[in-house]
């Protein structure tokens, strides 16, 4: 079988809907299975990534800790759209290393060489 | 691999995307495209309720659904994690009967990955 290239595109913010943990659990399973997964982060989906947040203010668990995780999973690729950091008033001041800020055009060819792409 | 098909369903049964979702299933195997399997995540699992109950002037999804298994051999697979969290269950020592629909299959994300390493298209409704 081929490898297919799948990629997860985050789009939400991490408290306010389920999607970042159920897109978490997506990523890190198909890591756990050495499938090749890229991570993109879009939209609203940027603020996952932001350093320094309190979850537990709103009884939260602290998902976004298990990013730091994600070279035990060989997810090595993630991508963000830096237009999405702009647009919020957002620095990469984030929680995580060994990312790339992609601008849109960029964005768009990552999403493209991709053979499935989910999205939450 | 060549011709076959995945679906993944994320929106409750009331959602008019999991009727697409349905739509795009009897099309591909009226199509002959080998539908391998629907997967159902997030709110998606809610199809799989056995007590769901649709106005009876609307689309009935579950008898849909119920037609796709039966009648083409499409296995419907349901996230567990996902179906407990919204109250769907078929575990002994907290429901005394299973409240999830007899025609879907009890999975994990395993599944998931699977159907997505597997079909040659994915369709994420």
């Amino acid at each position: 079988m081929t490898q297919k290239h799948i990629g997860i595109l985050n789009c939400s913010a991490p408290f306010s809907k389920p999607n970042a943990k159920d897109a978490l659990d997506v990523a890190l399973i198909m890591g756990s299975y050495e499938q090749s997964i890229a991570l993109f982060f879009q939209g609203d989906g940027v603020w996952q990534l932001i350093n320094n947040q309190s979850p537990q203010q709103v009884n939260a668990k602290a998902f976004l800790d298990t990013f730091s995780a994600f070279k035990f999973y060989d997810i090595e690729h993630i991508y963000v759209c830096e237009a999405s950091l702009k647009e919020r008033n957002l620095t990469d001041n984030f929680h995580i290393d060994n990312y790339c800020l992609l601008d849109q055009d960029e964005f768009s060819d990552k999403l493209h060489q991709l053979d499935v792409v989910y999205k939450f | 691999m060549a011709n076959t098909l995945a679906l993944i369903v994320t929106t409750p049964a009331y959602s008019n995307l999991s009727v697409t979702a349905l739509n795009i299933a009897q099309s591909a195997i009226e199509n002959g495209v080998e539908l391998i399997g629907v997967f159902f995540y997030q709110q998606g699992v809610l199809n799989a309720a056995k007590y769901l109950s649709i106005p009876s002037d609307e689309y009935q999804i579950a008898d849909e659904w119920q037609n796709l298994h039966e009648q083409h051999n499409i296995p419907l697979h349901l996230c567990i994690t996902a179906a407990e969290k919204n109250a769907l269950s078929d575990d002994k020592d907290i429901i005394e009967t299973s409240n999830i629909n007899d025609c879907f299959t009890v999975s994990g994300l395993g599944e998931l990955v699977e159907l997505t390493a597997s079909a040659e298209r994915v369709i994420q409704l």
